[in-house]
């Protein structure tokens, strides 16, 4: 009899989920964000290192990985931030397919580079949909939780079209670590119009340190004072009483949303609506920055047009092929 | 006070903010929703979710399927069309959901943060005093007198925000400052013009008047009510609140624990809001309300 096609969580690692795209869609207006994998450029990457399509569900580490027994061999990618993995102790690349065999063990340790690593395997996780997504918002307990010691979770069945073992070289991948992924694109608004014209410019201008408080949710930022328009200072009631206060509305993933004097970036797992003003919005082609970037880092911001964001969100989709791998 | 035009703004590459008015009205809301029902039926393709919220929703949008110009140009023609007229029928289920006023959970967690701010006055107190009702009593009459319309939600999945359908039955409170670390799950807290019910232990910032035994979120979708879905209600929903009392909560609780209770839930009801606005007028007039409205 084959072995059952599953892993065992020996150590979890630090709130280590298991995601999928697009994430879970249609029941935001209810309160539920699309979750998903945050540097969903490195996540896809996993995926087609191990011949999944690449939206396959696969695992997000954050900061200190997990330890996994394989109960089945596998094909196994690592990718995104290095967190030295092993198998059964030996060293074992990132950025490559890998062969598994049952009873090894695979080791992550804690992130040097980056913040978030993906774990992917031939025919992916195989856990139960909930609300038609295999993505965890773990805060929630909504498909899952983070993963716990002791649990095991299924594998799917590889689709058999491709066996080859692959690797991504340096000019294909995000660059980890690099002054490019600490300066972040963002597009004005939706609330550009309740900050000071002052305040537009220093957002561009200045140096943000991420806080240690930064979790799926958002990351919180520190940096200038803000000032604020007209529109933030003589306001209907209604809006509530601080400049940053704004009638409940619509949060889009991305957003940097201004609590008081405290920008946060609002990422997968983020509240759906609430009452603070969203003055800039990092677009989707640039969250793999945000999908690594460490605490106590300094992160700059520019400003481009909507047209670019979606321009630069074509580029990575159609970069992020088979045609990124190098067959070994 | 409502836009002659929705105003678009973008908000990065994929999601548009679509403010219809500037104010918190059920007038107002029921435009956004109004709308909402209208893009949906419109079926425009590359148009991913809605949110809808209190003056404004928003919109996600899929770049590759349809531009930003073209999403403001549809919903801009969908919003001249249809959305101020009379003649919508909403889908809009009714639920009854029991509520123990002044309940000694809530009150434990009033407690608690009165133990590090002294100076909060009691939550029920407060209410009381800034709406000029003589007691608990009236209060718990006043709230629990009206339906309320469920105008959003969000925040945290299945956090309501309900709006009172009877202008009479409008309370008011501020928020905590600061806000609270927990409140009990089912609590029912009031602030600005607004009910919600916590679905889940989180932090929050409404005067907390009673709690449910109910759940209005269940991820482990075990009740029937949670069959399709792990949160309880949509917008556009109504809600209405039945007082019990601690014996009542207990057996309702203790059903709910057995995963034998089954929401009150009126499902084949719809809400007209042109006889809501003739009811609604008729009681600014004075007149006594008539027949089945």
């Amino acid at each position: 009899m084959n072995p059952p096609s599953q892993f065992e969580v020996v150590k979890p690692g630090l709130e280590t989920t298991v995601q999928e795209l697009p994430g879970r869609l249609g029941h935001w207006e209810q309160g539920i964000p699309p979750s998903g994998p945050v540097d969903f450029w490195s996540f896809r990457l996993a995926n087609l290192l191990v011949g999944n399509p690449r939206d396959t569900a696969a695992l997000e580490c954050q900061v200190m990985g997990p330890t996994l027994r394989l109960h089945c061999s596998v094909l196994i990618a690592i990718t995104g931030a290095e967190m030295s993995p092993t198998l059964d102790g030996q060293p074992i690349p990132m950025w490559t397919t890998v062969i598994a065999r049952a009873g090894q063990t695979l080791a992550l340790r804690g992130s040097r580079v980056g913040m978030r690593s993906y774990i992917a395997f031939s025919g992916g996780i195989a856990t139960t949909p909930v609300l038609g997504s295999r993505a965890v918002f773990h805060m929630a307990g909504i498909g899952g939780r983070a993963l716990q010691p002791g649990q095991t979770l299924p594998l799917g069945v590889p689709g058999g079209d491709q066996r080859g073992l692959y690797h991504v070289d340096e000019a294909h991948r995000p660059p980890l670590g690099s002054d490019e992924s600490r300066s972040v694109a963002c597009v004005r608004g939706p609330n550009d119009d309740w900050l000071s014209d002052e305040s537009l410019t220093d957002f561009v201008s200045s140096d943000w340190k991420v806080q240690a408080q930064s979790n799926r949710t958002g990351m919180r930022l520190s940096g200038p004072v803000f000032s604020f328009a007209h529109r933030a200072t003589h306001k209907r009631p209604e809006h509530g009483q601080d400049p940053s206060n704004i009638l409940d509305h619509g949060y889009p993933l991305g957003a940097i949303n201004l609590a008081g004097q405290t920008p946060i970036i609002l990422i997968n797992d983020a509240p759906s609506t609430g009452g603070f003003i969203n003055p800039f919005t990092v677009p989707s082609a640039e969250f793999w920055k945000l999908g690594q970037v460490r605490p106590h880092e300094i992160l700059r911001f520019h400003e481009v047009s909507l047209d670019e964001a979606q321009q630069r969100r074509r580029d990575l989709d159609s970069a992020v092929t088979q045609e990124a791998l190098t067959p070994q | 006070m409502i836009h002659q035009h929705p105003r678009f703004y973008v908000g990065g590459d994929r999601y548009i903010e679509v403010e219809l008015g500037d104010g918190m009205s059920f007038e107002l809301n029921i435009l956004v929703h109004n709308l909402v029902a209208a893009i949906r039926q419109a079926a425009i393709p590359g148009i991913i979710e809605l949110i809808p919220e209190l003056a404004s929703m928003q919109i996600s949008y899929d770049p590759e399927v349809i531009s930003y110009a073209d999403v403001v140009r549809e919903v801009g023609a969908l919003h001249d069309g249809a959305s101020r007229t009379d003649a919508a029928e909403l889908p809009s289920r009714m639920f009854y959901i029991p509520v123990m006023y002044f309940d000694p959970w809530t009150e434990a967690c009033i407690e608690d943060y009165r133990s590090r701010q002294p100076d909060k006055q009691p939550d029920a107190q407060l209410v009381c005093q800034a709406n000029g009702l003589p007691g608990r009593d009236a209060l718990r009459r006043l709230h629990a007198g009206t339906d309320y319309w469920v105008a959003a939600l969000g925040f945290w999945p299945g956090l309501c925000s309900l709006m009172p359908l009877d202008d009479r039955a409008r309370i008011v409170a501020p928020k905590y400052n600061p806000p609270r670390t927990w409140t009990p799950r089912g609590a029912v807290g009031l602030g600005g013009a607004l009910t919600c019910i916590y679905p889940d232990r989180t932090p929050g910032g409404y005067q907390l008047l009673g709690r449910t035994p109910v759940p209005t979120f269940d991820r482990e979708q075990r009740l029937p009510a949670f069959h399709d879905d792990i949160v309880l209600f949509r917008p556009g929903d109504r809600v209405r609140f039945i007082p019990i009392d601690q014996a009542e909560f207990e057996f309702l609780e203790s059903e709910v624990e057995a995963g034998r209770y089954e929401h009150h839930c009126v499902e084949h009801q719809t809400f007209s809001v042109g006889r809501y606005r003739e009811a609604r007028r008729r009681l600014e007039a004075g007149q006594p309300a008539g027949g089945s409205a």
